[in-house]
């Protein structure tokens, strides 16, 4: 019953969602308006579940004094002022929230992000070889396009942006478009398995 | 250990410091260059343009990227609204991501301070902060009445009853929406709004993404991109080429006057995409060294265990 259950469900509503997007009917359109407010609320229940495990763990953590148990502090402090201080004064332009928005969050995810030019000027420095004709394209291609991206490429020669975005438009995009089109066909393929039940792996080892 | 050698066994911790250098040396000392128009950047400029000083024409902007990619992405949105706002263009904001909101809310005031006649209601809405899970039922809902789809606006007034949505009713009259994104380009809106409603849909995204894009800008699904800084930098130069001047656009015009970055009189603000391409400028030719010496290093060693072997 612990595997029939969800799978007659994922098989059943499969089938309904499939039947609304093709059958522009009223009797479709009214269960589909009843579902989404079932996920409006499953999704506010989602949002307390998650802040629920956040405070099992990390009090866990803290409690047993288990390692680095101070970041967990640092986690639970924040999730409780932030939510706070969104809480109490809202969200708008002014408020602490937005303080902590502009002053904490923005600089630490745009470090976090930023990180990324440094990994990328490393590897390019260590990694980055000749080693084989198909290498050889790809460094190429990739000096091409990185110089075209700046100002400085269209000031060396007109025909660097040209070249680049030839490089662009026409090997990238067949590369890109034959992608795209293998994982569109085998997302239809993986979701034909599972509406025909034929993919359980969703459901976990059962045990 | 010759030259070659020292060079191969570098230590990162230098390359970080000359990166870290290449950026933040060209931000603090501010030197002109040139910024260069692209074709899928003036289409985005020139259709948002054709719905200057119009009450039945809208763009709307999908804020689809938390704070990490803002370096890219906030000067993008920023560009478009004060076009939007010089050129009274009606606008509608929105985002599905709860750490979106706050992002929408700074880019407008960002822009407002600019505009103090501008007002929320009249000139532009924010939708504001609506859960992922009623993307879907939005995207294709607005296609019959955006007020339906979503009844109120982030202040929780309803939209039916703001001054702006008297000539707007859905993508007839709201025919651009331009989503900026740091992991999407549009596909939502142009797999489901467009093939059914006729919305054109452009995208503001990373650079990293550009490539990706590709396909469906030939395809026509995209009208335009804005890609990364550079695409930011481009639009924030037509803006001050003609939009602030009520100049209509030209692509001539555009692709052969120089604006200057080096001007005081316009705001940080509004052109933090082109002060940020000097950087990214200088640190794209640090990475090309990296690589051309990286290579002759590997060459050498190459060729000396050649001949020992």
């Amino acid at each position: 019953m612990k595997r029939q259950i969800p799978l007659a469900l994922v098989i059943i509503l499969c089938f309904l969602f499939v039947g609304h997007t093709f059958i522009p009917h009223k009797i479709s359109d009214n269960f589909y308006q009843w579902w989404l407010s079932w996920v409006r609320t499953m999704t506010s229940f989602a949002v307390v579940l998650g802040v629920m495990s956040l405070f099992t763990v990390h009090w866990g953590k803290i409690s047993r004094r288990m390692p680095n148990w101070q970041y967990s502090i640092v986690t639970l402090g924040a999730l409780v002022f932030t939510s706070a201080s969104g809480f109490i004064w809202g969200t708008q332009q002014g408020t602490p929230y937005m303080w902590l928005f502009k002053n904490v969050q923005m600089p630490m995810s745009s470090t976090m992000f930023s990180l990324l030019a440094f990994y990328i000027a490393s590897a390019a420095y260590k990694a980055f070889r000749a080693r084989s004709p198909e290498a050889t394209v790809l460094l190429v291609s990739a000096i091409i396009v990185m110089i075209a991206q700046v100002p400085i490429g269209m000031a060396i020669s007109k025909w660097i942006p040209e070249i680049s975005n030839w490089i662009l438009n026409v090997p990238n995009l067949a590369a890109k478009r034959g992608v795209a089109l293998g994982v569109g066909l085998g997302g239809t393929a993986v979701s034909l398995k599972i509406m025909l039940g034929i993919e359980r792996t969703y459901l976990g080892s059962g045990d | 250990m010759n030259f070659f050698e020292k060079l191969q066994a570098l230590d990162r911790r230098w390359i970080y410091l000359l990166v870290a250098l290449a950026i933040t040396i060209p931000l603090v000392v501010v030197f002109d260059s040139k910024t260069y128009t692209t074709t899928p950047t003036e289409n985005i400029y020139q259709l948002i343009d054709s719905y200057a000083g119009r009450d039945d024409r809208a763009i709307m902007i999908d804020f689809l990227h938390d704070a990490s990619t803002m370096s890219e992405l906030f000067p993008m949105e920023v560009a478009i609204l004060r076009h939007a706002f010089q050129r009274k263009v009606k606008v509608f904001t929105i985002c599905f991501l709860e750490t979106a909101a706050p992002l929408v809310d700074y880019a407008i005031n960002t822009v407002k301070e600019e505009f103090p006649d501008i007002q929320s209601g009249v000139d532009y809405i924010n939708i504001g902060y609506k859960p992922g899970a009623l993307y879907l039922p939005i995207v294709l809902g607005m296609g019959d009445d955006i007020s339906e789809a979503v009844k109120t606006d982030a202040e929780g007034r309803q939209l039916a009853n703001l001054p702006m949505m008297e000539k707007i009713k859905n993508y007839n009259e709201m025919n651009l929406v331009i989503e900026t994104s740091g992991s999407g380009f549009g596909a939502s809106w142009f797999v489901y709004a467009r093939p059914r409603f006729g919305v054109n849909v452009a995208a503001g995204i990373t650079a990293v993404m550009a490539a990706d894009a590709y396909p469906y800008i030939q395809t026509g699904q995209l009208v335009g991109i804005l890609a990364g800084l550079k695409g930011a930098a481009e639009y924030e130069k037509l803006v001050d080429l003609f939009a602030i001047h009520d100049k209509p656009f030209s692509r001539e015009i555009a692709r052969t006057t120089h604006v200057s970055i080096t001007d005081d009189t316009v705001p940080y603000k509004f052109k933090a995409a082109r002060i940020g391409m000097n950087a990214q400028t200088v640190v794209h030719i640090l990475i090309i060294l990296f690589i051309v010496i990286g290579n002759i290093g590997y060459f050498i060693e190459r060729r000396r265990n050649k001949e020992l072997n």
